[in-house]
């Protein structure tokens, strides 16, 4: 276990690698100059010249790729642009409300998804199930923000129950957190929700159907433990595998919903350093994304042995 | 389901959750009383994006001087006019050959920190934008030198005489005066000190910047106890705080509400005219935009009426000058009138048929995007096909930038010198001027402008120039736009002003 652990992030260290020069030479192509966002629309050429040399633009982009790297091994992600603050202290700062949001989000999805992609398959053809089903075609094919205004004009709105946006810390006011959280995570989460249903469904209408399963109701065993015990356990697997894949991905920040609810997270300030350009922000953001994405994908793997006896990790 | 399957899952979560209860948001220290129960209160304000930075030499965006307006001061300041008038300077003399200025600073003036500020920060603060080649290096373009003989008295030396030399020292806060232990410690980023009605009391990244009222502010002590700044994007959310009183004053405002905005009667809003200006450029280094008759023809076609319906909901003032009536150096000449058979025949005496037209427009500004809708309708009606691109500002910015276009439309913001606008986008010379346009006998009376002393004289130069501009169509002009601000019926005190400059330092909040 401990020696798989070890050999999985070694690897990761080398996938981060590939990222730094991935993220760095796609950076290069994306049409835009940082300095001229950076000065607006007046200034004068000499200006244009020394903030370019400031940011270190002026030197050719290998010496700027190993200056990067070198300096990203020690911890040191480089200044913003926009700023000059350092990307790692910014970007660390933007991760406990993207953490909030989508662990939120996804504890949410789960406990509509479960019950309801469960009953949906064990009463397949149902009233049920076709609610199910309408509600999972809702969840994926309406826009999350449009769900995000509607909500917001309803919750906040008209019945006035919850703030419109905004941010407040867990740490700081645990009771203003939840409510601020409410709405931008429910808007994820059932997004979330509604592929997850889909996906427990199916998963779950495909172990119905082996003859396991009708060995142990032909033994008398009741629906309740035939379908925890046999069908569920067994239909897990490639459901924590979407669920991980989905957590993973909100933890990049979910930049439409951020923007929206005025959520400080890594998807707002993503979607902020694209539309400035500031290369060193974005190189920190997708790094540290793609770090978490692996690491999910570790614990993953870890879960599976633990579910199944039948897999085990080497 | 045996429960210690699960204990790995549950011990991933409490991990996150750890995660999460461990770190918090920004390094934001807050020392502001906004719990306390003081009098004044503190007003929630919803802007519409977050400053990049708060070093008001470095910044360029106006986000961060919606928050910066209340920090610092410049030596002079626009009043609601846009004419200077004294801030840190109380007075200041002009030598006989208009190259030396002399300005007397207000006695007894501290940073909010406590330290007394000098004529020295007056000094570090310009040679600082003139040494690092900051941002507004471009307003020192005459300054010589900057000297401070005692502590309260600053000497500007020019190289020309600089008529507009208050507007370039005082017009915004883009040129104020900075601390200098504070920019070298590097907190002027994050927590910069000026000698405003407010302090940074703490910033929270990407959510939100609490002011807490400078008590060592040399003016009338603000009645607030702080402003809040948060930054909100979707203009439909803003107006949601706004009703929902989680905030008591917007300028992010949905454009296509505020006409009823402005009639209902639960919210103040107020719509005044601004100093912007929007315009089409079209270029003219290619062909044939070169030949003034195909761009008068492009000026003869459009209906800026309809435009300025389209693109802000009627709230705008067409204009075929750049600047609005309420400038002092407002020019009414509207040679213009929407007439597209005027507009054929320009085009014939041009010899050009079958014209298809570029149109780079910016999704950073909403209003590029409907306006081309409108444009391209009306020049088809001439028989020219235009065909609408539509870039982020980054990617403008460089088209615009390496002269990869045939036509653009942009606003110019802010405006209160004449000289600023003018030169930087019609002097042949101009640092803004990406459309190539170059009339000898504009130059001229540009560089005359520029040092003319004579303020009678100087306005007569400026309107040649603007005739001349108009009738060669180096810009179309097409509209002032108003800017709209609301806020809730507790705020006393705020004034709309057609700099968007945002002062709460004389607002109230009645709780």
């Amino acid at each position: 276990m401990a020696r798989f652990v070890l050999r999985r992030l070694l690897q990761s260290c080398v996938v981060l690698l590939g990222v730094t020069l991935v993220v760095f030479l796609l950076l290069q192509l994306v049409p835009g100059d940082p300095v001229r966002v950076a000065l607006g629309t007046r200034f004068d050429p000499q200006t244009y010249e020394a903030l370019r040399a400031r940011a270190g633009l002026d030197q050719p982009l290998v010496a700027q790729y190993f200056d990067y790297l070198g300096r990203a091994l020690t911890g040191d992600l480089g200044v913003s642009f926009r700023s000059g603050r350092p990307v790692t202290s910014i970007v660390l700062e933007r991760l406990p409300a993207t953490l909030s949001l989508a662990v939120t989000a996804v504890v949410f999805a789960t406990l509509i998804a479960f019950p309801l992609g469960i009953l949906s398959a064990i009463r397949s053809g149902s009233f049920v199930d076709h609610a199910a089903r309408v509600f999972s075609q809702f969840g994926v094919s309406v826009p999350d923000f449009w769900m995000g205004i509607m909500g917001i004009l309803l919750f906040a709105g008209v019945l006035g129950w919850l703030p419109p946006s905004g941010y407040v810390a867990l740490t700081e006011d645990p009771a203003g957190w939840a409510s601020h959280v409410a709405l931008p995570a429910a808007t994820v989460g059932l997004v979330t929700a509604s592929i997850l249903t889909r996906f427990i469904r199916s998963s779950m209408l495909e172990v119905l159907s082996e003859d396991y399963v009708r060995t142990a109701e032909a033994k008398g065993l009741r629906t309740r433990v035939v379908v925890l015990r046999h069908v569920l356990r067994n239909a897990l697997i490639p459901v924590v595998t979407v669920v991980a894949v989905q957590l993973a991905s909100l933890l990049g920040g979910v930049i439409v919903i951020e923007v929206l609810f005025a959520w400080p997270g890594i998807g707002r300030l993503t979607y902020d350093s694209v539309q400035a350009r500031d290369y060193p922000v974005l190189q920190g953001a997708i790094l540290l994304v793609a770090a978490l994405f692996l690491l999910v994908n570790l614990l993953v793997d870890i879960l599976y042995a633990r579910l199944d006896p039948r897999i085990t990790v080497r | 389901m045996s429960s210690t399957r699960f204990r790995l899952a549950g011990a991933t979560f409490a991990l996150l959750l750890v995660a999460v209860a461990g770190c918090t948001t920004g390094e934001g220290v807050d020392v502001d009383g906004a719990d306390g129960a003081s009098a004044g209160g503190v007003l929630n304000a919803a802007i519409g994006g977050e400053p990049d930075q708060l070093d008001p030499h470095k910044t360029s965006a106006y986000y961060s001087f919606q928050v910066l307006e209340n920090v610092y001061d410049t030596l002079v300041e626009p009043d609601a006019n846009l004419e200077m008038k004294p801030s840190l300077a109380t007075e200041w003399t002009t030598s006989d050959d208009q190259l030396t200025w002399t300005f007397t600073l207000r006695e007894g003036v501290r940073f909010s920190d406590g330290s007394p500020l000098t004529s020295e920060d007056v000094v570090y603060s310009y040679t600082r934008i003139i040494d690092e080649k900051l941002n507004n290096a471009y307003r020192f373009g005459t300054v010589k030198s900057v000297t401070a003989p005692d502590p309260s008295t600053v000497v500007v030396t020019l190289s020309a005489p600089t008529p507009n030399l208050l507007a370039n020292l005082g017009g915004f806060k883009g040129v104020a005066i900075v601390q200098k232990s504070n920019v070298e410690s590097g907190a002027v980023t994050t927590k910069p000190v000026g000698s405003g009605p407010f302090a940074i009391g703490s910033y929270n990244s990407g959510d939100s910047i609490r002011l807490v009222r400078n008590d060592n502010y040399w003016g009338d002590k603000p009645k607030l106890d702080g402003v809040t700044f948060t930054f909100v994007k979707d203009p439909t959310v803003a107006l949601q705080n706004l009703r929902g009183g989680e905030v008591q004053w917007t300028d992010n405002l949905p454009p296509q509400q505020v006409p009823a905005l402005l009639d209902g009667d639960d919210l103040t809003v107020r719509s005044v005219p601004s100093s912007d200006y929007w315009y089409l450029a079209l270029n003219q280094a290619r062909k044939p935009y070169d030949d003034v008759n195909v761009r008068r023809a492009v000026a003869f076609a459009l209906d800026r009426e309809a435009i300025t319906k389209a693109a802000k909901f009627g709230l705008a003032t067409v204009n075929q000058t750049a600047i609005p009536q309420n400038s002092a150096y407002y020019y009414e000449y509207a040679p213009y009138r929407h007439d597209p058979n005027q507009a054929r025949q320009l085009l014939d005496q041009a010899g050009v048929s079958d014209l298809t037209m570029d149109l780079m427009v910016t999704s950073e500004y909403p209003e590029t995007v409907t306006s081309a809708q409108v444009i391209a309708s009306q020049l088809g009606a001439i028989g020219v096909n235009v065909k609408i691109r539509t870039l982020d500002f980054a990617q403008w910015l460089d088209e615009q930038g390496k002269g990869n276009f045939d036509s653009f439309m942009l606003g110019w913001l802010g405006n209160v010198d004449p000289d600023e606008f003018y030169y930087a986008q019609h002097h042949s010379g101009g640092t803004f001027n990406f459309h190539k346009y170059a009339n000898p006998a504009v130059d001229q009376l540009l560089d005359r402008a520029r040092t003319e002393t004579d303020q009678a004289a100087r306005k007569q130069q400026y309107e040649q120039a603007a005739k001349q501009i108009v009738d060669d169509a180096s810009y179309i002009y097409l509209y002032n736009p108003d800017v709209a601000q609301g806020w809730s019926k507790q705020v006393s005190g705020y004034e709309v002003r057609t700099d968007r400059a945002i002062r709460f330092r004389d607002v109230a909040l009645a709780r």
